[in-house]
C-alpha cells in the first residue's frame, strides 16, 4: 500500500501541471472565439459607449497577459471571479449546479454498471443463445440511439401517455428516473458489451476448467473466478464512462430541464461568459484527475497483483 | 448454467446495488397510484399556476434586463410607470397621469395613491426619482438603457408628482418608461435582503406578486402580495419552470404538469391547434425579420437590385411551409404594433419582374453571400436556405453560411470593409413600441459599429424626416412623418422585407384570461380557472 500512497501523491502533484495547462488552453480558446462578450452581454440595442464601458468593467480592454494573470492569481487564491452574465461569483454558480450533475451521473453509472454487468455476464455465459442475441441487439440500440430522441420518447411514454413520471425538472423524488435512464442507456450498452467480451476471454482459460473440474458451483465459478478476473477492463470502461457522463450530460440536462452544470456551461459559452466557462472547465479537469486517482486505487482493491 | 440461480447468490455489494435499483422501480410503481396532481387547482382563488419557459434568468434586476422572457417573470414583481397597448398608445400604471410640455423638455407624472412596495416602503415621488436616477447611473450596467440617457434631472415636486427634465425632446420617452428596465424597485431594497445596488438579485417592487425564490436552472417562484394596490390576481403562487427544450415544454403541458408554455416546437403548432385540450395563441410581436443587404456593395448599392431581391422571394410560402404559419409577412418597414406604423406596400412574389429588374441593373447572375444565425429566431437558418433557393431561381449564385449568435454579431456589427457580408438575416424587436426605435435601423448614426444599422443604408430625405420626428411633439404629425419615411424606405428596399414573427403561447383549456403583449411577452397575471 505504501507504493500506492506514493503513487497517489505523485499523480496529484503532476496534476497541478495538467491543471495549469488546462487553464492556459481554455483561456486562449475562449479568446480566439469570435464574438465580443461585452456586445453579447449589453444586448443588440446597447450603444457603443455602453459596450465600451462594459468591456472596461469586465477587464477585456487589458492585454491578454494581464487578463490571464488576474485569472490565474484568482484561481490560486480560490477566487474564480464573477459571472459577467449574472454578476454572481463563479464559485457559487458552480456550487449550485454541480451537485445536480453529479447525482445524475452517479445514478446513471450505477444503473449502467448493474444492468450492464448483469446483462454482459448472462450474454457471455449463454453465448450464442437467443438471450445472448437479444441482449446484443438491445445493446446495439442503446449505443446507437441519440440521447435527444430517446429522452423525448421516454417523456412521451412515461409523462404524457402514462402520466407516471415528471417530464422535466428535479423538484420531485421521481424526477431523476427518466434523465438517469436516458443517460445510462449508452453506458449500459457499452458496459454489457465489454463485460461479455471480457468474460468470454476469461471463461476460455484453463483455471476456469480446473475450477469446474474440482466441482465448484457454477455461480462460484462465474462470479468468483471469472467475473473478478474479467473486472479490470470493465472497471476501466465504467470509470471512463462516468467521466464522459459528467461532461456529456448536457444533452440529457437540456431535454429534461435538469439544472446541471452542463447546461450552465453551454449557456455560458453562448453568452461568452468567460469567467464561468473557465471555472467550469477547471472544475471538470480537477474532477477527472480525482476520478483517475480513485480508479487507480480501485484497481489495487480489485486486483491485489497490481502494484504502483 | 442457470442465470436465475446466479442472481439468487449475489455478493453483498451487488445486492445493495440491486436493492437501490429495485427501490427505484418500487418508487416508480408507487407513482401509478399517486399520479401528478394537476398544476392548477384553483377553487375560489388560491392554487398554483405553472408556466414553462425556455430561458434561465441572468438577473432579476429590472435595470439589467436583456430578454423578454426574463422581463416577463420580473414583471410579476415590479411595475412600470406607464403601459403601452397593442397600437403603441401609452396608458397609465403607477403613473395615473403623464404630460409632456409644449417644448417637449418636461414630462410631468401624477402617481397613483396607495401603492406600496412589498417591504412596506410607500411608493411616492422620491421612489420614482431614485429609480430613474439609478438607471442613468454610469456605474450600473443597463443594457436597454439608451432611451433614458436623455434624462437631465428628476424632481419630486410633491409626494405624488414627479417632473422629469430632458436634455432634448424625445417623443419615444414616455413609451420607453413602459419597459421593464424602468420598473420601480423599493429604494430601501438595494441594501437589504442580499442585494446591493450593483448586484440586485431579489427584486422588491409594487407588483401583484412578491419574489419568493429562484433555483438556478430550474424554477422561479412568486407569491401573491396581499396588499397589492390594484386588482387581485387569482393564483396564490406562480411557478416558472425553466425548460430549455421546446419539445419537453410541450410534453409538460400535454402531461398536465404545467398550465401554460411559451414557444412550443413550431412544427407542432398545427397539431396543438387541433388538440382540444390546449389553446394556441399566435401573438403578433414587434420583431421584424429581414435580410439586411449591404447597401455599400457595388451590386447591392443599386435600389433596382434590392427591389429585385424583394420580388424574387415568396414570403407567403416560406411563412406557411417553413415557419408553419408563425409569422405575418411585412407590409411596412416595421411591425404593425408600433406607433407610427402605416401599411406601406408589398413586394408580391414576382420572379419575372425580379429577373427583369436584375437585367436592367446589369446584375444577372451575380454572386451573393448570405449569413444567418442558427436558432436565434424562429426557423432562421431554414428560412435562409429557402430564401437562397428563391434567389437562385432568378439566376443569382447564393452561398449560405450559418454561425452561432455571438460570432454572427461580431461579423455584422463591424465597420464597413471588404469583408462585410453581402446579406444577412437579422431580427429586430424595438424595446418600446414606437417607430422611433425601429427607424434607428435606417439612420447613418447607427451604422456599425455605433449601432445595428447593419444595412449601411442612408437617404438624406429619410434623415431629414426622422430628424424632424425626433423633436415633433404633436403625435399626429409625428405619426405622419414616420409614414412618409416608411414610404421612401420601402421603395429604397435596404432589406429584403420578410415577416413579423409571432410569439406562440399555448395553455391548457382548463385556464383562461391569458393574453399577450406585442413585445414578445405573455400576459397571464390574471389567469384563472376556466369557468
Amino acid at each position: 500500500m505504501k507504493g500506492t500512497a506514493a503513487h497517489i501523491v505523485r499523480t496529484l502533484l503532476l496534476s497541478l501541471i495538467t491543471l495549469f495547462g488546462v487553464s492556459v488552453l481554455i483561456f486562449l480558446m475562449l479568446r480566439v472565439l469570435p464574438g465580443d462578450p461585452a456586445r453579447v452581454l449589453a444586448g443588440l440595442n446597447a450603444s457603443e459607449e455602453q459596450v465600451a464601458r462594459l468591456r472596461e468593467q469586465l477587464g477585456l480592454d487589458q492585454s491578454l497577459l494581464a487578463q490571464y494573470w488576474s485569472f490565474i492569481t484568482g484561481v490560486v487564491t480560490g477566487d474564480l471571479g464573477e459571472s459577467a452574465r449574472t454578476s454572481r461569483p463563479v464559485s457559487s454558480e458552480i456550487a449550485v449546479r454541480l451537485p445536480a450533475t453529479l447525482i445524475l451521473a452517479v445514478t446513471a453509472t450505477v444503473i449502467g454498471s448493474v444492468v450492464g454487468i448483469t446483462a454482459g455476464v448472462i450474454a457471455a455465459v449463454r453465448r450464442n443463445s437467443l438471450l445472448d442475441h437479444a441482449i446484443s441487439s438491445v445493446a446495439m440500440m442503446g449505443v446507437s440511439m441519440p440521447v435527444y430522441w430517446l429522452g423525448l420518447l421516454l417523456i412521451l411514454l412515461f409523462a404524457v401517455t402514462l402520466g407516471w413520471l415528471p417530464a422535466a425538472g428535479s423538484g420531485e423524488p421521481l424526477s431523476i428516473v427518466l434523465p438517469a435512464v436516458t443517460l445510462a442507456a449508452f453506458s449500459t450498452a457499452l458496459v454489457s458489451r465489454m463485460t461479455r467480451a471480457s468474460m468470454l476471454e476469461v471463461l476460455g482459460q484453463d483455471y476456469i476448467r480446473t475450477a469446474e473440474a474440482k466441482g465448484a458451483a457454477p455461480r462460484t465459478v462465474i462470479i468468483k473466478h471469472a467475473l473478478r478476473n474479467a473486472f479490470i477492463p470493465i472497471l476501466t470502461v465504467i470509470s471512463l464512462q462516468f467521466g464522459a457522463l459528467l461532461g456529456g450530460a448536457v444533452l440529457t440536462e437540456t431535454v429534461f430541464g435538469w439544472p446541471g452544470i452542463g447546461r450552465l456551461l453551454v449557456d455560458s459559452i453562448g453568452a461568452r461568459d468567460f469567467a464561468v466557462v473557465q471555472g467550469i472547465v477547471l472544475v471538470y479537469a480537477a474532477v477527472f484527475i480525482l476520478l483517475n486517482v480513485i480508479v487507480d486505487v480501485l484497481y489495487v482493491v480489485v486486483d491485489p497483483r497490481i502494484r504502483y | 448454467m442457470n442465470t436465475t440461480t446466479t442472481a439468487r447468490r449475489r455478493t453483498s455489494r451487488s445486492r445493495s446495488l440491486a436493492a437501490a435499483a429495485a427501490l427505484a422501480l418500487l418508487v416508480g410503481a408507487c407513482s401509478v397510484e399517486d399520479p401528478e396532481a394537476p398544476a392548477g387547482d384553483g377553487e375560489g382563488g388560491g392554487g398554483v399556476f405553472s408556466i414553462a419557459v425556455g430561458i434561465d434568468p441572468d438577473t432579476f434586476d429590472p435595470a439589467g434586463q436583456t430578454t423578454t422572457t426574463v422581463q416577463n417573470m420580473v414583471d410579476y414583481v415590479v411595475e412600470t410607470l406607464v403601459t403601452v397597448d397593442d397600437e403603441g398608445t401609452v396608458g397609465p400604471r403607477l403613473a395615473e397621469t403623464f404630460e409632456t410640455s409644449e417644448d417637449g423638455l418636461t414630462v410631468t407624472l401624477g402617481l397613483v395613491e396607495g401603492a406600496q412596495f412589498h417591504d412596506g416602503t410607500p411608493f411616492d415621488a422620491e421612489a420614482v426619482k431614485f429609480n430613474l436616477e439609478r438607471i442613468i447611473d454610469p456605474a450600473l450596467t443597463v443594457p436597454l438603457g439608451s432611451p433614458y440617457e436623455v434624462i437631465q434631472s428628476v424632481t419630486a415636486v410633491d409626494e405624488s408628482t414627479v417632473e422629469i427634465t430632458l436634455t432634448r425632446p424625445s417623443p419615444g420617452f414616455l413609451s420607453a418608461l413602459s419597459v421593464t428596465t424602468a420598473a420601480m424597485i423599493s429604494p430601501a431594497s438595494v441594501e437589504t435582503g442580499g442585494n446591493t445596488n450593483l448586484n440586485y438579485q431579489n427584486p422588491v417592487g409594487t407588483g401583484p406578486y412578491t419574489f419568493d425564490s429562484y433555483t438556478a436552472g430550474e424554477t422561479v417562484t412568486v407569491q401573491k402580495f396581499a396588499d397589492y394596490w390594484g386588482e387581485e390576481p387569482h393564483y396564490d403562487t406562480v411557478n416558472f419552470r425553466i425548460v430549455p427544450e421546446a419539445a419537453t415544454r410541450e410534453s409538460l403541458l400535454l402531461a398536465g404538469q404545467v398550465d401554460m408554455i411559451i414557444l412550443p416546437p413550431v412544427s407542432d403548432i398545427e397539431a396543438l391547434q387541433n388538440n382540444g385540450d390546449v389553446e394556441v395563441l399566435l401573438a403578433p410581436s414587434d420583431r421584424t425579420i429581414f435580410i439586411a443587404l449591404d447597401n455599400n456593395d457595388p451590386v447591392l448599392s443599386n435600389p433596382q437590385v434590392r427591389q429585385a431581391l424583394n420580388y424574387a422571394v415568396d414570403k407567403e410560402t416560406i411563412v406557411d411551409s417553413v415557419l408553419f404559419g408563425a409569422a405575418e409577412v411585412m407590409n411596412a418597414p416595421m411591425a404593425p404594433s408600433l406607433f407610427g406604423y402605416c401599411e406601406t406596400g408589398s413586394y408580391d412574389y414576382d420572379p419575372d419582374r425580379a429577373r427583369q429588374l436584375l437585367a436592367e441593373a446589369g446584375a444577372e447572375g451575380a454572386t451573393l453571400d448570405l449569413l444567418t444565425p442558427s436558432g436565434r429566431y424562429v426557423q432562421d437558418a431554414q428560412a435562409a436556405e429557402a430564401i437562397a433557393g428563391y434567389l437562385r431561381e432568378v439566376g443569382l449564385t447564393v452561398n449560405v453560411t450559418t454561425s452561432d449568435f455571438p460570432s454572427f454579431l461580431a461579423r455584422v456589427n463591424a465597420p464597413p470593409s471588404p469583408e462585410t457580408v453581402d446579406m444577412h438575416l437579422l431580427g429586430w424587436a424595438p424595446a418600446y413600441l414606437d417607430a422611433d426605435f425601429q427607424m434607428q435601423m435606417f439612420r447613418q448614426a447607427t451604422h456599425p459599429p455605433a449601432g445595428l444599422g447593419t444595412a449601411f443604408y442612408t437617404n438624406p430625405e429619410v434623415e431629414a424626416i426622422l430628424a424632424q420626428a425626433d423633436v415633433e411633439i404633436d403625435q399626429d404629425t409625428r405619426e405622419q412623418l414616420y409614414c412618409d419615411a416608411s414610404e421612401i424606405i420601402w421603395e429604397d428596399a435596404p432589406w429584403i422585407f420578410l415577416w413579423t414573427q409571432s410569439f406562440p403561447i399555448v395553455h391548457s383549456t382548463d385556464v383562461e384570461g391569458i393574453g399577450s403583449t406585442p413585445t414578445e411577452k405573455f400576459d397571464a397575471i390574471y389567469a384563472r380557472p376556466a369557468s
